[in-house]
């Protein structure tokens, strides 16, 4: 008796850790960031990231700006005027520029 | 080959105190006035602009001009919308006048080159002039300015300025290669 008590809490104890760790293996939600374009800069000017998650890019300046990744020109987002905004789903690490204003420069690394 | 001396910088700069204290000294700049200033000196960059637009075949002085065009453009646009905003005319004045006419005659001498002689020039002038133009705004048209709203617009032109400046001083070195 004392056997099946013990093989049962055994068993119990056994399927609770189980579940404990499958909920801290579930995939993390991916997460939102924002780099601001203002005053001629990326700002931040550097980000770290986890792969899917999403930057938006905002247009604070009154002139028009885009954001292109800089090595390969693999992605970009087209002009921006003003105010608008623009997402990015991050796939890799990489460098971007302004390449209207090419002295604009960030960079998106991967935790 | 005399080397020509392009005079917009230092009139801009001179009449704005820097060399004519006199000039500065009996004529405190009037919002009005200062915006008739940023309104010019931005439509002389993009005359310029034009002129390079007409003239150069080198990509990359292409493409400068066609930001400054642009850029110069936008700033005019919020100027024009804050100042109908503000009711405030914009006044024709002796520094806005010389700029202009100084313009024609930096225009009149960029036409007469061509090819990498014009994209030189061109270049020069543009580092030139924007030097000239961040000191003017910042240490004269900024602290002169009444208006709030006008000053933040001012401050706000600066960055975009100090980047046209990096910008032409790249092209600038990569002339001389």
């Amino acid at each position: 008796m004392k056997r099946l008590i013990f093989a049962a809490g055994s068993c119990l104890l056994w399927a609770g850790l189980l579940m404990i760790q499958s909920c801290s293996s579930a995939p993390e939600k991916p997460s939102a960031y924002v780099v601001e374009i203002k005053d001629m800069k990326f700002v931040p000017e550097d980000i770290t990231v986890k792969k899917g998650d999403t930057i938006t890019f905002i247009n604070r300046d009154m002139m028009a700006h885009d954001v292109t990744e800089e090595t390969a020109k693999s992605w970009s987002s087209g002009k921006m005027e003003a105010d608008v905004s623009w997402k990015l789903v991050v796939s890799e690490a990489a460098t971007y520029y302004c390449s209207i204003h090419t002295v604009m420069k960030g960079k998106i690394e991967l935790e | 080959m005399k080397k020509k001396t392009n005079f917009i910088p230092i009139i801009l700069a001179s009449l704005l105190g820097l060399s004519f204290p006199s000039f500065a000294q009996n004529s405190k700049l009037t919002d009005p006035e200062i915006a008739s200033i940023a309104v010019t000196a931005n439509q002389v960059d993009i005359d310029q602009a034009a002129v390079a637009l007409k003239l150069s075949k080198n990509p990359d002085v292409i493409h400068f001009a066609e930001t400054m065009a642009n850029d110069h453009k936008a700033v005019i646009g919020q100027a024009v919308a804050l100042v109908t905003k503000l009711k405030v005319t914009p006044k024709d004045n002796a520094v806005s006048k010389k700029l202009t006419a100084d313009a024609t005659k930096t225009i009149a001498d960029l036409k007469k080159k061509s090819g990498k002689a014009f994209d030189k020039a061109y270049v020069d002038n543009e580092v030139a002039y924007h030097k000239a133009v961040i000191g003017v705004v910042e240490g004269t048209l900024i602290p002169a300015t009444a208006n709030s709203e006008l000053k933040d617009l001012l401050q706000k032109v600066v960055p975009a300025l100090k980047a046209h400046l990096e910008h032409a001083e790249m092209i600038q070195k990569s002339l001389t290669k």
